[in-house]
Parts: structure tokens; sequence; C-alpha cells
């Protein structure tokens, strides 16, 4: 059996188009771009010192490159499930990394180091034991931290901790050396200490059993080295660093003027907002409809077989569904969906997600129609049926209609969670409103702005909407 | 009045898990005759009579219509209900649609009608029972009395040859009954077959063809309303003593 679906998604990936417009075969390179200067987002591009290497890969080796930005720790899975080629994150060689996938000979030696706040009395790594310390989650300073000091405040993306370090949250961060001096340069509150936690090396990570592509990396990683690029490209960046700070302290405004400038007009970084905000209304307004569509056939068979007693099969496949669905988080079902159900075939992530949110909602449209339908008078039933009209027939005509009008609110209601619950995109790095306002605050470590103009944006969305659903509600009020 | 057998239950059951409600009940009903049937709360008639529409489904024995038993077949079921209307206690109209629209309906998505003929139709059925300028108005804003006539109007916009009543006014305020039970005698007298389940024994007494009295699932007696109103059974004596 297993052999058997095998083959067919084997089949089904062939009969996919080739990936990629051009003629050149394309190089998918994945990575979580929110750690300057290695990869970070820069005028709504991905750009950084991996991102930089990698491009030279793909150059010297004619391949077409494709970026995928997404978190931290889906990144590994990303390669291993072929969502990916290569992941060039900044990602440090360790025994744990290395039985789940190949790694390219080192690019570069790094180390940890704590960050902390310009008054504080940490001064090495030795007294960080019973302090708040943030990492973040699945990077080697994280496993360091757990092995050797004490359990951490995980967050999703670095510059999240240092926002929670200069709110008092923590008393010091665990991060590379490089993303750090951006961080201290931006934050003149806070200081790196010189002595390093520990040093480590980066390296691209592959697929285990892509000898092939390994190869290609690896040997032109050494020309680079030989070549001298590497240390251009490094320059490059420490040069970007420099104007980083530059900006930083010669900012045009201050004050709430000042962050509002640089959290959304300075680099058109309003643009995340909008573009997330369109992802934001295509997912839920699509899912929302599959949602219905599911719902509505769903809870037909549940009445039918509850009422007359047949389908029974398909019944029973109806309330597997429900208890699934209901019973599992709706970010697990969107992960399985895109890293297992479609593992491994190229799909557009915003029908993922439709798909995810569509399946996910039916199973709660299913049973608040049950409950319109159920609702109805049994009388309805039987004047319909005592009319000629069949079973289907009287449940469109009669039963279905009244049932709809009896759980609007309940659907509206629905719609209005739904809407909400797609925010949880980001883990497959599509980029909706919430995840647009992490990439904002991930460049100006300003939590407070981009997080308040996300939640605006998203309770303008359920406020119109609401405003909407009740405009409907009173139409359909007129008739009684 | 013919002597063509239209409708007719043979050794009909209806067992529910703790109640025979209906024990072998045979009746014949001949095309143009109004049969009555009476009895005391819980005697099966309103059981038997929707059985006799397939709303319950008989446990034992059979319906025939035009001499032919009702096949267990959904399709059949289907096709014959369109020709034996159902009226209910509780008028059971649909809420969501105009008066004109509960009228429609049935004939137009059934097939039965083109939608304009239908439309033709069921006004000149609104006008016969002066309701033509509630056409476009909804149930809830109609009386329980015009509700009923409305419900009556909709049944016999399928054309039915027979027509079964469910206690048609014992929903109705008492000022109610008087305009839903002429409009039944009308379609008596016209020559429709009905079969009706009722508590007015007066009404019944003055429309009625034959009278069929139910205890206890059984039918003990059925003659001309004025025999049977005399029946020397002492528990047809005793109830009709009690009502009347």
């Amino acid at each position: 059996m297993k052999r058997y679906i095998l083959t067919i998604l084997f089949l089904l990936t062939l009969l996919l188009p080739a990936y990629g417009a051009g003629n050149k075969p394309v190089l998918r390179m994945v990575t979580s771009a929110n750690f300057p200067p290695y990869e970070f987002h820069d005028n709504n591009t991905i750009v950084g010192i991996d991102v930089d290497i990698v491009r030279e890969i793909a150059k010297r080796n004619n391949f077409d490159l494709l970026i995928e930005d997404m978190k931290f720790d889906s990144i590994i899975a990303a390669v291993q499930t072929g969502k990916g080629d290569i992941a060039a994150s900044a990602i440090t060689v360790t025994e744990d990394r290395k039985k789940m996938v190949d790694f390219s000979i080192p690019y570069v030696t790094s180390r940890q180091v704590i960050i902390v706040p310009g008054d504080s009395l940490i001064d090495s790594g030795k007294v960080l034991k019973g302090k708040r310390i943030g990492v973040q989650h699945g990077t080697t300073g994280d496993n360091y931290v757990t092995e050797n000091i004490g359990e951490p405040q995980r967050y999703d993306d670095a510059s999240m901790a240092i926002t929670a370090l200069l709110k008092g949250k923590l008393d010091a961060v665990v991060l590379d050396y490089e993303p750090s001096q951006v961080h201290a340069a931006k934050n003149p509150a806070l200081k790196i200490l010189e002595e390093p936690l520990f040093f480590e090396e980066y390296a691209f990570a592959v697929a285990k059993g892509r000898g092939q592509l390994l190869a290609v990396i690896n040997q032109t990683l050494s020309q680079l080295k030989k070549d001298g690029v590497l240390t251009e490209i490094r320059k490059k960046y420490e040069k970007h660093t420099e104007e980083v700070v530059k900006n930083v302290t010669e900012e045009k405004y201050t004050g709430i003027a000042g962050d509002f400038y640089t959290n959304f007009v300075k680099d058109n970084r309003w643009q995340y907002l909008v573009d997330g905000f369109y992802v934001t209304i295509a997912v839920a307004v699509s899912s929302v409809l599959f949602g219905v569509l599911i719902g509505f056939v769903v809870a037909v068979i549940r009445s039918t077989a509850d009422q007359t007693g047949k389908l029974k099969i398909a019944n029973f496949f109806c309330r597997l569904y429900l208890a699934v669905i209901r019973g599992t988080p709706v970010v697990l079902q969107l992960l399985i969906i895109y890293f297992v159900v479609f593992g491994s075939v190229d799909v557009d992530k915003v029908l993922v997600a439709i798909i995810a949110f569509g399946i996910n909602s039916g199973a709660y449209v299913a049973e608040i129609i049950r409950s319109g339908i159920m609702s109805v008078d049994r009388g309805q039933m039987e004047a319909g049926r005592s009319l000629g009209f069949s079973y289907l027939q009287t449940m469109n005509l009669i039963i279905l209609p009244q049932a709809f009008k009896n759980v609007l609110p309940a659907l509206g209601n629905e719609f209005i969670v739904l809407l909400k619950e797609t925010s949880v995109c980001g883990f497959i790095a599509l980029q909706d409103l919430t995840k647009g306002g992490d990439i904002i605050r991930s460049q100006t470590y300003n939590a407070f702005m981009p997080l308040i103009a996300v939640a605006l944006i998203y309770l303008l969305l359920v406020v119109i909407f609401s405003k909407l659903l009740e405009i409907l509600e009173k139409r359909l009020k007129r008739n009684e | 009045m013919s002597n063509e057998i239209i409708l007719e239950a043979r050794d009909l059951v209806k067992e529910f898990p703790a109640l025979r409600a209906v024990d072998e009940v045979s009746l014949p009903v001949h095309r143009g005759e109004a049969v009555f049937i009476v009895g005391p709360s819980g005697s099966g008639k309103s059981t038997f009579l929707r059985c006799l529409n397939m709303l319950e489904t008989p446990t034992g024995g059979e319906v025939l219509f035009h001499g032919k038993a009702i096949a267990g077949s959904s399709a059949s079921i289907n096709h014959y209900r369109c020709k034996v209307g159902m009226v209910f206690q509780h008028f059971n109209l649909f809420p969501h649609l105009t008066i004109l629209q509960n009228i429609t309906l049935a004939p137009v998505k059934t097939g039965l009608l083109p939608e304009k003929k239908a439309v033709a139709e069921a006004i000149e059925l609104l006008e016969r029972i002066g309701l033509a300028d509630k056409a476009k108005a909804y149930p809830m804003q109609l009386s329980g009395g015009q509700k009923q006539r409305v419900a009556i109007v909709r049944a016999c916009a399928m054309h039915p040859e027979v027509l079964l009543f469910d206690e048609p006014t014992s929903a109705l305020d008492p000022e109610m009954v008087g305009e839903v039970q002429n409009l039944m005698k009308e379609l008596a007298a016209e020559g429709m077959t009905m079969v009706v389940v009722t508590h007015e024994i007066g009404f019944a007494a003055e429309v009625a063809d034959w009278m069929v009295f139910m205890d206890r699932g059984k039918i003990l007696e059925t003659g001309k309303p004025a025999v049977l109103m005399n029946s020397v059974n002492p528990r047809i004596r005793d109830f009709f003593s009690k009502v009347i």
C-alpha cells in the first residue's frame, strides 16, 4: 500500500511542470531572514552574507536562485522533505544536525556572545546561571544554554529576544557574534561582552543523499575562499553594519513620529503590511468559502444519517473528520499539510493555507450548520415530503435556507475566528499580515509600533465585517 | 360518489418499540368520499393517517393507491405523495417563503406545472379563499386560520386526488375554526376525496360520508355518522356522551 502511494506521488511530481521559469536548473535556498548581516530583509528583498555566497555558488554553476524565507526551526525539515535544496541560514554544524542533514565545509568561524544592558553586572558566561537568558529557538546558543546553564527563554527570532532584553524582561541574550554587532549598534543601551560564550562553525546543509549537490557546493566554496570572494562579501556587510549604525544615530525624526517613520515609512516598510493584508484576506475569505462548502456537505450527511439511518459509512468518515480536525491545533494541521501531505510536491503556499484553514473551518462550520438544521421544526421536513419533494430537495429548498439564517451569527463568528487564526501562516513562511509585522519588527527592533499596527488592522477588518454581517442579518430578518 | 376505491389500507400495522399504535387496520376510501376518523386521544388515528402518506413507515400491511401497493422505493413514494396531499395540525407553512411561493414551490419544483401557470393557479386559489392581497406577505404576518387555509390550498395546488387532514383545526383559536371548516366543506362538496382526523364531532357529523371510530389502534366501527353516533358499542356510546 505504501509503495503504491509513493508511486502515485512520484508520478504526480513527474506531471508537474519543471520548477522555475527559465531553462536553467533551479537552486532553492531556504533561510530565516531575520539574522543580519547573514540574512535579512532590505527594501523588500532578502540580502546578507549567506545570500551573497549562495548566489555566487548558483552563478558559478549555472543555477537560477530561488530564496525562501521561513522560521529557523523549520529549515532543516525543509531540506529534508525537499522543500528546499540548500539551507543557508548561519547554521552551526552540530552532531545532532549531522544526523539529519549533510553539511558543506564550513565557510565561517563564528562565536556565540552575550549581550547585556549597558549597566548590567554580568561580565562573563560564568555568572549566567540562574539569570533570565534569551535565545533564538533552535539555535546552537539555545542548545548550549540549555545543556550548560539552564532553561532559556526561547524566541522565534533574535530581534524579539533583543526587544525583550530592552524591556527588562531578560538579563542577557546569547546570540551569534555578527548579528549581535548590528543589534548593539542599533541599541546603544546594550553592550556585547568581549569574552565569547563559545566558538562555532557555520556551514550550508543539504538533504542526505545529495552528494552531487554537496560536492558542487564544497568545490565552489573552496574556490571562493581561495580567490578572496568570501572575504570580500564579509567586508561588504561590515560596511553595511557601519551604515546601519550611522542611520540609527542620524535618524531624521525622534519620538513617536520617529518610531512611526522608521517602522512604516522608511524603506517602504508599509509595503510588508499591505502585502500581508492581501494574503490574510485571500486566505481567510477563500478558506471560509471552502469551509462552508465542506461544512454544508458534512452537516447534511450527518443530519441525514441521524434522521433516516442511511449513509452510515459516510457518516462514520464525517465523524472521524470532525474528531481529528477539532481535536488538533490548526497550526499543526497547517504544518502537516505543508510538510507531509504536500511534502514532495511544489505547491503555492497560499493554496496550502487555504486548504488547511478550509478543512479546519469546515469541521466547525459543519457542526454550526447541523445545529441550524436541527433547530428547524420537524414539521418543515414533513410538509416538504408530503408535497412530493425528495429528502434532498426538501433539505435544499426548505430546511437549509432556514438553517442558514438561524446560524448566520455563529457563521460570522467562525469567520472572525478564522481570520485571526490565519496569523499562524508564518509557520510555513507565508507572508501574511502578522508575518509582515514580524519582518518590520526584526528590522527596526521596535516591538510596539508594528504589533499595534497589525492589531489595529485585524480589529478594523473585524469591525467592518461585523457591520456587513449585521446588514445581511437585517435583510434576512425582513422576511419575518 | 363512485364505487372506485382510490386509496386503501390493508391490515396496516405501525409498531413503536413499546407500543402497537396501529393494529391491523383496513380501510377502503372511494373516490369523492369524505371519511372522518374519530376516537379518543392516543387511539392511533393520527399515526394511521401519517402511515397513509408514508410519513410513518408502516411495519406491517400495505397501502394501495388505485389498487397498487405503494412500493418501498423513495421515488415511487415521492410520486405517490404528489397525488395525496396532507394538511397538518400546525400548518407547517414555509416561513422563509412568501404565501405565493409557499403555494407555487411544489408544483414548480416537482415539474407538475411551469412557473407562470403555477402562479396563475395560486392566485386563483388565493382569490377563492379571499387572501389574494396576502400573496406577497410572509406566513408570520397571517392569523392561524389564514395560515391553515393557505396550507390547504398549498396542498390543492398539487392537483391531489386525495387530501389527508391531521386535526386541522385543533391548533386554532375558536373564532378561526369556522373559516377553515367552511373551506373543507366546500372541497368536500366539490367531490374532493378526503380523509380527516378530527375531534370536532359536530363538524364530522355534518360533512362525513363515513365516520370511522378508532380505539387502541383498531377500528371499532365504521358507519354513516347518524348510525355510528347511535352505536350499541358501549365504548363508542361512552365517547360520544363525553364529547357532545
